[in-house]
C-alpha cells in the first residue's frame, strides 16, 4: 500500500481532470451541459473532495513524522541542460495542501447557492477547479520553475474569474489590471530564477541557497549580482500577495463574484507570494538586506492597506484592502527571518478572512434582491444598515470574523499577529510600532465595516442615496435593471453552513499557535517550536501582548463610539480638520491616479508614437514614399513637430547605446 | 556552475556531416511531388464552379501529403542521428552542379511536419473560399509541396528554386483573394522578398564556385569548404538580408503588416504559420551551419537585433487598431526570440529557437484563423467597432483566449517552454560578456510584460464589455462552428502537448543542433585563439558597421 505522499500528484490532478472533462464538454456541448448544474458541481465537488481527503491523509502522515518525498522526472533536455519536474511533500506543502483544499471545498458549497441564478453556473465551477488544480500544483512543485509554471497558471485562472460577469466594463479593465500587475512582478520573477540558474545551475530551494553561498566564497559571483537576484525573485511575491507598490490590481480584482474574492484573492493565491518566500527561507536568510526590505516593504503594505480601509465605503473593496494589510503583516514576519510566524498567520488569516468575504457575499445577495444586480448599489455600505435582524448567521460570523482579525485572544488572529509583532519588536522595533499601529486601525476599520453593515437601521430604500451613488459612478440610474423591491433574507444553507464551518478554526485554530507550546511550530520546524517553548516567558509575553490587545480594544472602542453610539463624529472630528490626510486616504494614496498618468497612459501614447515612426518613416524610406511627401510639403509639416526624428532617435539610438555600451565595456563575446 | 558543450577545437579538415543516411523509399521527392500533382490534376476535377467537390479533393491531397510526411518521420528518421537522413540523390544536370538532393535532419524535419500539417488545417479553413476555387486550390496544393521542397532540399541552388518558385503562389493569393489593398500588398510582397533572394543566388554562386573545381551546391560539400573569414562575412550580410525580410527582422518588415492585413484567413495561415519558418530555417541552416565564423561574429547584432523586434513590434502592435496588423505585428515580436536563440551559441538556446518557430506556427496559424473567422461574422477589422461580442459568441471568445493565452507564452502550452529554453540558453551560456547578457535578458523580458498588454486589451475590445449595438444591428454573429472548432483543436493539441512535455518536439531534433551548436561553438573559440588578433580586433566591427548611421544624422538635422 503506497503512502499518501506517493499519491500526492493526484491532488493537483484530479480537480484539473475535472476541470478539463467540463471544459470540454462545455466547448462541444454547450447547452446541454448549462442544464446539467447539479450533476456538474457534484462531480467537480467530489473531484475537488478526494483531493482534501487525499491532502488530509498527507497531514496526518507528516504530522505523524513521516519524512519529506520527492519525485522528479526530466521535462525538458537540452545539451547538457535537463530540468527535472516532479512534486515534494513537506510539512509546508502538507499545511497549505490541507487549507487550500478546505477553503476551495467550502467555496464549492457556498457558490451553489451564490451563483444559482448566474447563468455562467458551470464555466464558474469549472474555473474554480482549475484554478484549485494550480493553486495545489504550486504548492507541491519541487523547484522555482515549476513554481513560476504553476504561478502563472493560478495568475491565469484569477485573469479567467475576475473577468467571469465579462459584460461589465469594470470587470474588463480589472481582470486586466490584475493580469499586467502580476506579470509585471513575473518579470522580475522570471529574470530572477534565470539568474539564480545561470549562478547555480539549480532551480531547487535548496539547491540554489547552497549553490549561491559556495559561489559567493568562491568569488564566481559577485555579492552585489546575488543580491539583486534575490531581489528580483522578490518582485513576484510582492505583485502576487500584493505588496506595495504592487498590490493596485488586488482591490480592483473585487469585480469578480465574491466566492472568488474569498478564495483566490483572500485566503489562497494571495498567499502564494508568501508562500514562495517561506519556501526561498534557505535563500533569503543569507541576506540580512534582502530580510530588511521585505521587512519595509511588508509594513509599509501593511500601513497602507490599513489606512486606505479606514475610508472606504464599498464593502468589499474594505475587506480588500484588510487582505492587502493582512499579506503586509505576513511579509513582515517574513523579513524578520520568522516564516513560521507568517505562514501561521496566513493559514489564521485565510480562515477568517474566506469567512468575512463570503459573509459579505451574503450581504451582497441579500442587497441585491432588494437594490438590483448592481455593484455600485449593492456593494455599499451607506445603504446597508440594521442586517443583523434579517441576517443572523451571517451576522455572527461577521462579528466572529472582525474579533478575530483585531487580535482580541483566544481568537485566532490574536495568537498569530501577536507572534509576528513579537518577532518584529525584536528585529526591527521601528517596524514594530507600524504595525501595533496598524493593529489599532484594523481593529476600528473592521468594526466600521461590522456597524455600517449590520447595526442601526436600514438604508436600503434611500432613493436618492441611491441616484447620489450612481451619479458620483458615473453611471445612469436608468434601470436596466428593474428594482426587485424584494425584502432582506438570510441566505439558503448552502451558503450559510460553509460560514458556519469556517467559524469554528476561526475561533480555534489560533490555540495551536500559543507560543509555549506552537503545535504548529513543531510541525514546520521543530527546533524553532522548542527553542520557542524554551524561551517563552510570561514576563516577556504579556506586556507585548497586553499592549496589542489594549490598542486593538481602543480601536474597538472609537468604532463603537462613532458607528454604534454615534457619541462622537469622525467626519467632523478628523476628515474636516485634516483634509489633505482624508484625501489622501480616501484616493488610496493617489497610487492609482499615479499608475494610470505614468504607465497605461504613458505606454499607449509611446505605443502610438511607435507606430508612426513605423508607419511614416520606416515604411516611409522603403516606399519612397517619404521622399515625395517631404517634397510635397506634407511630411515637412510632419517633421518639423520633431516627433518623427524624436522618436526615431529613440529606437535606433537604444541600438546605437546598446552596441556603444559593448564597445567600452569590452566585447560580448566573452 | 554547468558546464555546457564545449567541443573539441574545429579542424576544417576533417569531413563534417559527411555520413548521409540514405532513404530506403523516396519519401520526401514523394511528398513534394505528391502535392504538386494534385494540384496539376485540380482542373480536372468536375465542379460546378463554387468550390464543393475541388475542396474535398484538395483536402485529400492535403491529408495524404501530410500522412506522407507523418510516414516519412516513422519510418525513415532517427531522431537521435544529428546527421542528414531521408537522403535521395540524383545528378540532375552535373555541368552545372545541380543535383536533385533531398534530405532531412533534425532543422527540417520539425518544419516539414508544420508544413504539411498546418497546410492540410488551411485547406479546411479555406472551406467558404467560393471566388475562383480551382484556382486558389491549386496554388494552395502547389505551395504546400514547394514549401516541404523549402525545407527538405539540401542543395543550395535547389533551395534558391524551391525559395522563388514559393513565391508565385503567394503573390497570386495575395493578389486575387486579398482585401482592398491587396494589390498593393501583393506588390510590395513580391518586391521585398524576390528583391532579397537575389543576395541567395549571389550567395549560392559564391559558395558552390568556392575553391575552384566543379561547382557543387550540396549543403555537405558547402560545409566542408574552407571559407575565409572576409568571403564568410560578406556571404553572411548578404543571406542575413535576404533571410531578414522573410523572418522579418525590423526595420525589413514592412511588407508583413501589409501582405497579412490583406491575406484571407488560409493564406494568412500560411503566412504565418509557415513562410514566416523559412526565414529562421535559412538563417539556421545557412548562416549558423556553413558560415559559423562569421555567426561567431554577428551573433551580438542577431541578438540585438531580436530585442529590438520583440520590444518594437510589440509596441506597434499594442498601438494598432487593425486587428489582422495587430496579429501581423505581434508575429514580427515573436520572431525576435528566434533571433535570440540563434546568436545564443548555447545548444539550449537554439533548440529554444527551433522550438519558437514550430509553436508560433502553430499559435500564429491558430490566431490568424481566428481573426478570419471573427472577420466573417463582424464584417469589420477595426477594434474601435467591436466590442461585446463575447455574450453572443461564447464559444468563439473562449477560443481566442485560449490562443491568445498560448500566444502569451502561458505555461502549458508551447511558447512559454521555447521562450523559456531561449531565455535560459542565452543567459547561462559563457558566449557572451556578464553585461551584455543581463541587458538584453533584461530588455527582452520586458516583451513578457508588453504581450499581454496588447493581447488581453485585444481581447477586452473584441468580447468584453456591452454589446456594440451598431455592430448588432447590422451583423448575425453566430458562434462557431463545428469545423472551426475542430481547427482550433487541432492545433492546440500539438500546442498543449508540447507545453506539457517538451520533449515530444525537442527530442526529434536536438542530435543535430547540439551538433550546429558545437560546430559554432568549436568556430568561436577558433576566433578566440590568440593567434588571430586581427580577427579579435574586428569582432565587434560588423555590429558597430552594420549599426543604422541614422541617429547620427538625425542628431544633426534635429
Amino acid at each position: 500500500m503506497p503512502s499518501a505522499a506517493d499519491l500526492a500528484w493526484l491532488i493537483p490532478v484530479l480537480p484539473l481532470f475535472g476541470a478539463v472533462a467540463t471544459g470540454l464538454a462545455l466547448i462541444s456541448f454547450n447547452s446541454t451541459i448549462n442544464r446539467l448544474r447539479k450533476p456538474v458541481a457534484v462531480f467537480l465537488l467530489t473531484c475537488v473532495g478526494a483531493a482534501a481527503v487525499l491532502s488530509y491523509a498527507v497531514l496526518a502522515e507528516q504530522l505523524a513524522g513521516a519524512p519529506v518525498v520527492e519525485h522528479l522526472f526530466i521535462w525538458a533536455s537540452a545539451g547538457d541542460f535537463s530540468l527535472p519536474m516532479g512534486y515534494v511533500v513537506d510539512p509546508l506543502g502538507a499545511v497549505m495542501l490541507a487549507l487550500v483544499t478546505t477553503i476551495a471545498l467550502l467555496v464549492m458549497v457556498y457558490s451553489h447557492g451564490y451563483m444559482a441564478h448566474d447563468k455562467g453556473y458551470v464555466r464558474f465551477f469549472t474555473y474554480l477547479a482549475l484554478f484549485s488544480s494550480s493553486m495545489l500544483g504550486l504548492i507541491i512543485s519541487p523547484n522555482l520553475l515549476e513554481i513560476y509554471v504553476f504561478w502563472e497558471l493560478v495568475g491565469m485562472c484569477s485573469y479567467l474569474l475576475v473577468g467571469f460577469w465579462y459584460d461589465r466594463e469594470g470587470a474588463a479593465h480589472a481582470a486586466q489590471k490584475a493580469f499586467v500587475v502580476n506579470r509585471v512582478g513575473d518579470f522580475g520573477l522570471l529574470l530572477g530564477i534565470l539568474g539564480l540558474f545561470w549562478a547555480t545551475g539549480s532551480f531547487d530551494f535548496q539547491g540554489i541557497a547552497d549553490g549561491l553561498a559556495a559561489a559567493i566564497s568562491t568569488g564566481s559571483v559577485p555579492g552585489w549580482a546575488a543580491l539583486l537576484l534575490c531581489l528580483l525573485v522578490f518582485m513576484g511575491p510582492m505583485a502576487k500577495s500584493a505588496q506595495f507598490p504592487l498590490h493596485v490590481w488586488l482591490p480592483d480584482a473585487m469585480e469578480g463574484p465574491t466566492p472568488i474574492s474569498a478564495l483566490i484573492h483572500a485566503a489562497t493565491m494571495v498567499a502564494a507570494g508568501v508562500f514562495l518566500v517561506a519556501r526561498l527561507e534557505p535563500l533569503y536568510s543569507q541576506f540580512p538586506i534582502v530580510g530588511l526590505v521585505i521587512a519595509v516593504v511588508g509594513t509599509i503594505t501593511c500601513f497602507l492597506g490599513a489606512s486606505i480601509a479606514l475610508t472606504q465605503m464599498d464593502l468589499k473593496k474594505g475587506l480588500a484592502y484588510s487582505t492587502v494589510s493582512q499579506l503586509g503583516y505576513m511579509m513582515l514576519a517574513m523579513g524578520c527571518g520568522a516564516p513560521v510566524a507568517g505562514m501561521f498567520h496566513l493559514v489564521t488569516h485565510a480562515f477568517f478572512k474566506a469567512m468575512l468575504f463570503l459573509c459579505s457575499g451574503s450581504v451582497i445577495h441579500a442587497m441585491e434582491d432588494v437594490v438590483g444586480h448592481e455593484p455600485i448599489l449593492a456593494q455599499d455600505m451607506r445603504l446597508m444598515g440594521g442586517l443583523r435582524k434579517k441576517m443572523p448567521i451571517t451576522s455572527i460570523t461577521f462579528l466572529i470574523g472582525c474579533i478575530a482579525i483585531s487580535g482580541i485572544p483566544p481568537l485566532a488572529g490574536f495568537w498569530s499577529k501577536d507572534e509576528i509583532l513579537g518577532q518584529a519588536f525584536i528585529s526591527f522595533p521601528l517596524l514594530w510600532f507600524v504595525g501595533f499601529l496598524t493593529a489599532g486601525m484594523t481593529a476600528f476599520y473592521m468594526f466600521r465595516l461590522y456597524f455600517l453593515t449590520f447595526e442601526g437601521e436600514f438604508r436600503g430604500e434611500d432613493k436618492a442615496m441611491q441616484a447620489e451613488l450612481m451619479a458620483a459612478a458615473n453611471k445612469d440610474t436608468d434601470e436596466e435593471h428593474p428594482h426587485h423591491a424584494g425584502v432582506l433574507h438570510e441566505s439558503p444553507w448552502s451558503m450559510t453552513m460553509p460560514l458556519a464551518v469556517l467559524a469554528v478554526p476561526s475561533v480555534l485554530i489560533g490555540l495551536l499557535g500559543t507560543p509555549w507550546n506552537s503545535r504548529f511550530a513543531a510541525l514546520l520546524n521543530p527546533e524553532e517550536a522548542m527553542e520557542m517553548a524554551e524561551k517563552f516567558s510570561w514576563g516577556e509575553f504579556l506586556p507585548l501582548a497586553g499592549a496589542s490587545v489594549a490598542i486593538s480594544a481602543s480601536g474597538i472602542s472609537v468604532a463603537v463610539l462613532a458607528y454604534y453610539l454615534h457619541r462622537i463624529d469622525l467626519s467632523q472630528l478628523i476628515a474636516a480638520r485634516f483634509p489633505t490626510i482624508n484625501a489622501f486616504f480616501a484616493n488610496k494614496w493617489y497610487l492609482d491616479a499615479i499608475n494610470e498618468r505614468l504607465f497605461v497612459r504613458g505606454s499607449r501614447k509611446l505605443a502610438r508614437e511607435v507606430l508612426e515612426v513605423d508607419a511614416k518613416v520606416v515604411d516611409g524610406v522603403v516606399n519612397l514614399t517619404g521622399l515625395l511627401t517631404l517634397g510635397s510639403g506634407e511630411g515637412l509639416k510632419y517633421f518639423e513637430t520633431g516627433r518623427a526624428q524624436f522618436y526615431a532617435l529613440i529606437v535606433f539610438g537604444g541600438v546605437i547605446a546598446l552596441v556603444m555600451l559593448f564597445g567600452v565595456l569590452g566585447n560580448p563575446l566573452a | 556552475m554547468l558546464e555546457f558543450a564545449v567541443s573539441a577545437p574545429f579542424d576544417p579538415a576533417a569531413p563534417l556531416l559527411a555520413e548521409q543516411v540514405n532513404a530506403n523509399f523516396p519519401w520526401l521527392s514523394l511528398s513534394i511531388f505528391f502535392p504538386i500533382v494534385g494540384a496539376l490534376l485540380v482542373p480536372f476535377i468536375p465542379d460546378q464552379g463554387d468550390g464543393k467537390q475541388v475542396r474535398w479533393f484538395a483536402l485529400g491531397i492535403a491529408l495524404v501529403t501530410f500522412l506522407i510526411t507523418v510516414a516519412a518521420y516513422l519510418n525513415g528518421y532517427d531522431p537521435s542521428v544529428s546527421e542528414l537522413q531521408l537522403s535521395e540523390r540524383v545528378s540532375w544536370l552535373p555541368d552545372i552542379g545541380l543535383t536533385w538532393a533531398v534530405g532531412a535532419d533534425g532543422l527540417s524535419m520539425p518544419l516539414i511536419l508544420l508544413t504539411s500539417f498546418i497546410t492540410a488545417l488551411a485547406v479546411l479553413a479555406a472551406w467558404p473560399v467560393t471566388f475562383k476555387p480551382k484556382l486558389f486550390f491549386f496554388l494552395i496544393l502547389a505551395m504546400d509541396g514547394g514549401q516541404i521542397a523549402v525545407f527538405a532540399v539540401q542543395d543550395m541552388l535547389l533551395f534558391f528554386l524551391a525559395w522563388e518558385l514559393e513565391l508565385l503562389p503567394v503573390y497570386l493569393l495575395l493578389a486575387i483573394w486579398g482585401g482592398k489593398k491587396r494589390q498593393y500588398a501583393a506588390t510590395k510582397f513580391i518586391i521585398y522578398t524576390a528583391g532579397s533572394s537575389l543576395f541567395i543566388l549571389l550567395a549560392a554562386l559564391a559558395m558552390g564556385f568556392f575553391g575552384g573545381g566543379t561547382p557543387n551546391f550540396e549543403y555537405t560539400v558547402l560545409a566542408q569548404k574552407g571559407f575565409g573569414a572576409g568571403f564568410q562575412l560578406l556571404c553572411y550580410a548578404g543571406l542575413l538580408i535576404a533571410f531578414g525580410v522573410k523572418l522579418p527582422i525590423v526595420p525589413l518588415h514592412t511588407w508583413l503588416p501589409d501582405a497579412h492585413g490583406e491575406a484571407t484567413a488560409p493564406v494568412h495561415m500560411l503566412l504565418a504559420g509557415i513562410l514566416l519558418k523559412m526565414g529562421g530555417y535559412a538563417l539556421m541552416r545557412f548562416n549558423a551551419e556553413l558560415l559559423p565564423e562569421a555567426h561567431a561574429q554577428f551573433a551580438p547584432l542577431l541578438i540585438v537585433l531580436g530585442v529590438v523586434n520583440i520590444i518594437y513590434a510589440a509596441l506597434t502592435s499594442f498601438a494598432q487598431r487593425n486587428l489582422k496588423r495587430k496579429i501581423a505585428y505581434s508575429s514580427i515580436s515573436h520572431m525576435g526570440f528566434v533571433l535570440i536563440g540563434i546568436g545564443s551559441f548555447s545548444a539550449l538556446g537554439t533548440s529554444g529557437a527551433m522550438l519558437q518557430m514550430v509553436s508560433h506556427g502553430l499559435i500564429g496559424a491558430s490566431l490568424f484563423f481566428l481573426v478570419g473567422a471573427t472577420y466573417d461574422r463582424t464584417h469589420t477589422l477595426q477594434l474601435d467597432e467591436m466590442g461585446g461580442i463575447g455574450q453572443k459568441m461564447r464559444i468563439m471568445f473562449a477560443l481566442w483566449t485560449v490562443c491568445a493565452l498560448a500566444s502569451l507564452a502561458l505555461p502549458g502550452m508551447s511558447g512559454f517552454v521555447s521562450e523559456l529554453m531561449i531565455f535560459a540558453g542565452f543567459v547561462t551560456d559563457e558566449a557572451f560578456t556578464l553585461p551584455f547578457r543581463i541587458v538584453i535578458a533584461g530588455l527582452a523580458a520586458i516583451g513578457v510584460i508588453l504581450t499581454p498588454v496588447y493581447l488581453l486589451s485585444m481581447l477586452r475590445e473584441i468580447f468584453f464589455g456591452k454589446e456594440n449595438a451598431e455592430l448588432v444591428s447590422h451583423t448575425k454573429l453566430v458562434d462557431a462552428e463545428p469545423r472551426e472548432v475542430y481547427i482550433i483543436s487541432a492545433l492546440l493539441v500539438p500546442i498543449i502537448g508540447i507545453g506539457l512535455y517538451p520533449r515530444l518536439m525537442t527530442d526529434t531534433y536536438s542530435a543535430s543542433i547540439d551538433a550546429l551548436v558545437k560546430r559554432d561553438v568549436a568556430a568561436m573559440q577558433n576566433l578566440s585563439k590568440p593567434s588571430a588578433p586581427q580577427i579579435r580586433n574586428t569582432k565587434l566591427s560588423p555590429a558597430l558597421i552594420l549599426a543604422p548611421k541614422l541617429p547620427m544624422q538625425q542628431l544633426q538635422g534635429s
